[in-house]
């Protein structure tokens, strides 16, 4: 009951909030033009463009994976010794293998 | 209530200035005192500097820069006053506001530029991802990248003549694709400014502005010592060499000890094109705003 009543006493606060920081003011449409000096856009500015950095971000996002399964891995180590390592080490060998191949694409080339 | 209003009254007025032809140098000095500060955009001011007489052509631009400044705001015009009576004037529209006084009203009509139209009923949908048209405006379409070839959205927009990055009055025709610039024209010329806009001071103290160095900004147009850490290695290195001016990291150099640099730039768009955005700005805040105006003057080689 009590686990019930925090539950809707943080779910009332919260929506209360919310409608506290509730924007008062209406953008005219003047204000939602964005800010150019004084001039005009030909279109709207949502885009798509070229984010530089992603092949940089997609490598570091697998790096990150593969030190997740290194904590895993150190249990497994401690029970099975030499054999354990030797599997990771062919893990990160292959993995190695695609940073040089990225290297040789040129993903850490800012362009 | 009223002491909250009072505190806000003494933090610096946010000023958006609108500065017209031979106002740039009075306008930078007054804006670097201690009462003062200038807004980076109109969202982030409560008043509006118009300085000196805007031309005819510059009125609508005008208006929408007036319009987003959020309510309440207050336009101030300096004509010919002096610098202390016209600080005076905004730290009095400054109280006005905080106190929460009305402000002034729109002066462009609260309607979309085109109306919101596409194929589905309520608006939406089109070809592909270029469907409608929202808020008023078509979306962005596909062209190649100019660095690796990949299709991706143009935006093309006309920025200017009261951009704080720009030389006031000149507005140029920008396409961007993200932040790599594809295409510039010069639309209108800078307003003419005397030789006091050149001053290496102030010079210096735009390109520190733009590098988010405001508290050196502000010191070196005082006549201070700017007291930065090498502020010359926040340049990069080869931007925007110009032939017997060096490159923007040597120009700013020269300014902060205090020479004047002459620069004869042969042509805005070929300086411009290529380069982000933040390095376009730097370099065009790295030559004096004479030598911008002479490359607008001079008829553009075909």
């Amino acid at each position: 009951m009590l686990t019930f009543g925090i539950i809707l006493g943080w779910a009332v606060l919260s929506v209360l909030f919310a409608l506290a920081v509730l924007p008062k003011a209406h953008a005219t449409a003047p204000q939602a033009m964005p800010f150019l000096g004084g001039g005009t856009p030909d279109t709207h500015a949502w885009q798509r463009f070229h984010f530089r950095p992603y092949t940089m971000s997609l490598l570091f996002v697998a790096f990150e994976m593969e030190m997740m399964f290194m904590y895993p891995w150190a249990v497994v180590f401690v029970e099975e010794g030499i054999k354990a390592l030797a599997e990771m080490g062919m893990f990160l060998t292959i993995l190695s293998v695609g940073i040089l191949y990225g290297w040789r694409e040129g993903i850490f080339r800012w362009e | 209530m009223m002491s909250l209003s009072r505190l806000m009254s003494r933090a610096p007025a946010p000023v958006f200035p609108a500065i017209g032809p031979g106002r740039q140098a009075d306008v930078e000095r007054l804006l670097s005192r201690s009462g003062l500060r200038a807004a980076a955009t109109p969202r982030d001011a409560a008043i509006l500097l118009v300085a000196g007489d805007i031309p005819g052509t510059a009125a609508a631009p005008l208006a929408r820069v007036h319009d987003q400044i959020p309510r309440p705001r207050v336009t101030v015009s300096w004509g010919h006053d002096e610098p202390d009576a016209i600080a005076a004037r905004i730290a009095e529209a400054w109280r006005e506001v905080c106190a929460g006084g009305e402000g002034e009203g729109d002066r462009l009509p609260d309607e979309p530029p085109n109306k919101w139209k596409g194929v589905g009923p309520n608006g939406q949908g089109g070809k592909g991802m270029m469907g409608g048209v929202p808020y008023g405006r078509p979306m962005a379409m596909t062209g190649p990248d100019i660095r690796d070839g990949l299709q991706l959205d143009r935006y093309t927009a006309r920025f200017g003549p009261f951009a704080p990055m720009l030389p006031p009055g000149l507005v140029l025709e920008v396409t961007l694709q993200g932040d790599v610039i594809c295409d510039v024209t010069v639309e209108t010329q800078p307003f003419a400014q005397p030789a006091d806009a050149d001053a290496p001071d102030l010079c210096a103290a735009r390109m520190l502005r733009l590098l988010g160095l405001a508290g050196p900004a502000d010191r070196a147009t005082a006549g201070k010592k700017p007291r930065g850490v090498w502020m010359r290695g926040a340049v990069p290195g080869g931007l925007g060499s110009v032939d017997g001016a060096g490159d923007a990291r040597d120009r700013l150099s020269r300014w902060l000890s205090g020479t004047p640099v002459t620069a004869s730039v042969p042509d805005i768009p070929a300086l411009l094109k290529g380069a982000e955005w933040s390095e376009a700005m730097l370099i065009l805040a790295s030559l004096p705003p004479s030598a911008i105006l002479r490359a607008c003057q001079t008829p553009e080689a075909a």
